[in-house]
């Protein structure tokens, strides 16, 4: 038996009935039922590989990739441009293009595999219990449509509501962004408005019908820094009143200190290492999650020279599909400390690495040797 | 919160759709000005004008009246070498030519639109039939194929000729809308639409179409006047309307009688000028109005 009670999170309400849900799975875990995890799971990921047809052939852009999202948190996605977040992203929601994009695995919401759904299931999906928020705000709203009309659209397609309630609706979510003039902002139009306000509406338009999950693909990418605060300070607070799961997708791991619960690492279409915050930023374990953390500019180092991974990721034909794929970007490591098909293995409770051999790596110019 | 209220940019008065482009556009330019009120206000006096007129009257043969020269016995505009009334015969040509011309255009806009943004939004198989369908029809020599099917239909008439002309002029506006709902549909716009739940059919005549508005009028507006050549040239050829039904082109037609071109100016005089008022004057619209939208892009 396996209670999924995703749906329950989006009854703000009925937080006495998630309690006894809670205390339920629980209860589960003690009695070392079937459901462990799932139960406290408002998404799960299994398995999920994300294949592109470029001339005739499939590349994966995310591969065999598990991830769960519980109710009430923020997940995080790191990894540099071109590891897989947005694919990812897109293909929890469906935004691929059916044509040359192929979906396996299991991507389980409400006792839905969301890999299995048609356009229209999609659709009755989408914006009611699952929000996107695009990366640059400006491309992601209709240029000649009233901000108010915008944020009404979702309101229109899955609520009841008359559409003097929906004006009214409009207004109460334009304020929840911290939109100062909600009545005249809903009248302009999105040239009118500077990139944050814009990024606050596209944020009331995911908003809108309550959604139980939010994917934020860069949310702060195209804004500049002190906007990008205000934008995490508002996601912050929403995510408390709401109690919504958060997936946000980042290469910005100051990002992920600020707001997250849990980090999952991607490189080059997989997971390397899952944590949650606190362990990923005192313990990182995973060579590309190291180096990652190495490269942050520190303004009290005493090295004036800024950490960079060499290379880059590589792009999807030339993905090695064999044993780790980050080791090209070490060559200091001896290959024969590389392990040959690198898994992901549990170090800590809720700390996950990919392979073992990590206990070899150290950074460039470091001391060489284990540290474990 | 208090601090938001700078994001609130200055440019409040900025156009927020095209048409204060447009408008200023229009303001600047004194012939597409002059263009515009000319050729809607001719309109208008033809349409209202051919309601009030007794076609059967007009197009009554009196031979006694024969060449008439305008201004005698009250015809105003003179008469044919039937003893019709010339002007009445070119506000009932011109009424048919541009009704023709606009039947043409609404349908080739609607088909053309429609199937433009389905190829461009869904891309992929569909995309690719109808880009060949297109190309097939493009290769094919439309003129002649009207001309044979103009002699073999035994009994055509107006709405014949409406759908044979439509038959060929569809396929530059689909191929337009489809080359721009392509770009348009990659915006994330309408991804962020598809994370709404907003249905597809929705996504595209409700969010991609309008953003093709600019480009579609003046698209519309270039082809309403080719169109009004097409008709009226293929009546001058005689492969147009019948004789019975006068249209510009028919009109014009009677040039090609070497005495009444030399000598009777005012057979075909009007009717030859009124068509290129009419080109003449849409062309400048449409002109200016594709100002209008390039200078929204830049703007954009
Ligand atoms: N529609 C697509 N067709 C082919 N390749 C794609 C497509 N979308 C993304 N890719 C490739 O997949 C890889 C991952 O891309 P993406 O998910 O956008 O990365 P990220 O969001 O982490 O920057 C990249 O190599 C990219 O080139
Ligand atoms: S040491 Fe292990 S984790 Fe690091 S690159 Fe090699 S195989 Fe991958
Ligand atoms: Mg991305």
């Amino acid at each position: 038996m396996c209670l999924h009670k995703a749906d329950s999170g989006r009854n703000y309400a009925d937080a006495k009935l998630i309690d006894k849900y809670n205390y339920f799975s629980d209860y589960l875990i003690k009695e070392g039922g079937d459901c462990l995890n799932t139960a406290n799971d408002l998404l799960t990921i299994r398995n999920l590989t994300t294949s592109f047809r470029i001339k005739e052939t499939y590349h994966a852009a995310v591969e065999d990739v598990s991830l769960s999202l519980k109710k009430n948190e923020v997940l995080a996605i790191v990894g540099e441009s071109g590891c897989g977040k947005s694919t990812l992203a897109t293909s929890i929601v469906g935004l691929y293009n059916t044509v040359n994009t192929k979906v396996t695995g299991e991507i389980f919401y409400n006792n839905q595999n969301l890999t299995q759904l048609n356009d229209e299931q999609f659709n009755s999906l989408r914006g009611n219990h699952i929000g996107f928020i695009f990366q640059d705000p400006l491309s992601a709203l209709n240029p000649l449509m009233r901000i108010g009309e915008q944020i009404a659209e979702g309101l229109m397609y899955h609520t009841k509501l008359s559409k003097q309630q929906r004006q009214e609706r409009v207004l109460e979510l334009l304020n929840q962004v911290g939109i100062t003039k909600p009545e005249r902002v809903a009248k302009q139009f999105p040239h009118q408005l500077s990139g944050g306000m814009r990024q606050r509406v596209v944020i009331a338009i995911a908003l809108s019908c309550k959604p139980s999950i939010l994917i934020a693909d860069e949310p702060t990418t195209a804004l500049d820094v002190t906007i990008q605060a205000q934008i995490l300070d508002l996601l912050k607070v929403l995510q408390s009143e709401t109690e919504t799961g958060i997936i946000l997708i980042t290469h910005d791991l100051g990002v992920v200190a600020e707001i997250a619960d849990r980090v999952a690492v991607m490189y080059a279409g997989e997971v390397v290492e899952e944590a949650p915050v606190q362990e990923l930023f005192t313990n990182a374990k995973h060579p590309y999650t190291r180096s990652l953390l190495n490269s942050i500019p520190q303004t009290h180092s005493e090295n004036e020279r800024l950490e960079v991974i060499q290379g880059m990721v590589p792009s999807l034909m030339n993905l090695p599909r064999e044993g780790c794929r980050f080791s090209a970007r070490i060559p200091w490591i001896d290959a024969s400390a590389h392990e040959r098909n690198p898994q992901l293995h549990e170090i800590a409770p809720g700390h996950f690495v990919r392979c073992t051999c990590w206990k070899h790596f150290h950074l460039e110019g470091e001391e060489g040797g284990g540290t474990v | 919160m208090e601090q938001h209220n700078n994001e609130i940019v200055k440019f409040d008065n900025s156009p927020p759709t095209g048409i204060q482009v447009v408008l200023r556009e229009f303001k600047k330019d004194k012939v597409a000005m002059l263009s515009f009120f000319g050729i809607t206000l001719l309109i208008v006096v033809i349409l209202v004008a051919s309601m009030f007129l007794n076609q059967e009257e007009i197009l009554k043969i009196k031979l006694l009246e024969r060449f008439t020269e305008p201004g005698v016995n009250g015809y105003r505009l003179g008469a044919d070498e039937a003893g019709r009334d010339m002007l009445g015969q070119l506000v009932i040509g011109a009424k048919n030519s541009i009704l023709i011309a606009f039947a043409i255009t609404i349908i080739t806009s609607v088909a053309g639109i429609a199937l433009g943004i389905i190829m461009g939004y869904y891309g992929g198989f569909i995309d690719n039939l109808f880009m060949r369908i297109i190309d097939f029809f493009i290769t094919l020599p439309s003129l002649m194929i009207i001309i044979v099917f103009v002699t073999i239909i035994p009994k055509y008439g107006v709405l014949e000729l409406i759908l044979i002309i439509s038959l060929f002029q569809w396929m530059s506006t689909a191929r337009l809308v489809r080359s721009k709902a392509l770009s348009e549909g990659k915006r994330d716009y309408v991804n962020a639409s598809k994370t709404m739940g907003t249905s597809n059919l929705a996504i595209m005549f409700k969010g991609i179409l309008p953003n093709l508005s600019s480009i579609l009028i003046v698209e519309v507006t270039l082809n309403f006047a080719g169109n009004v050549g097409i008709e009226t040239g293929l009546s001058f050829l005689g492969f147009g309307l019948p004789p019975s039904t006068p249209s510009l082109g028919t009109l014009v037609n009677y040039a090609t009688n070497p005495l009444v071109l030399s000598t009777k100016w005012w057979v075909w005089l009007p009717a030859s000028i009124l068509i290129l008022i009419l080109m003449l004057g849409i062309n400048y619209v449409g002109q200016a109005l594709r100002r209008a939208a390039d200078a929204k892009q830049r703007m954009g």
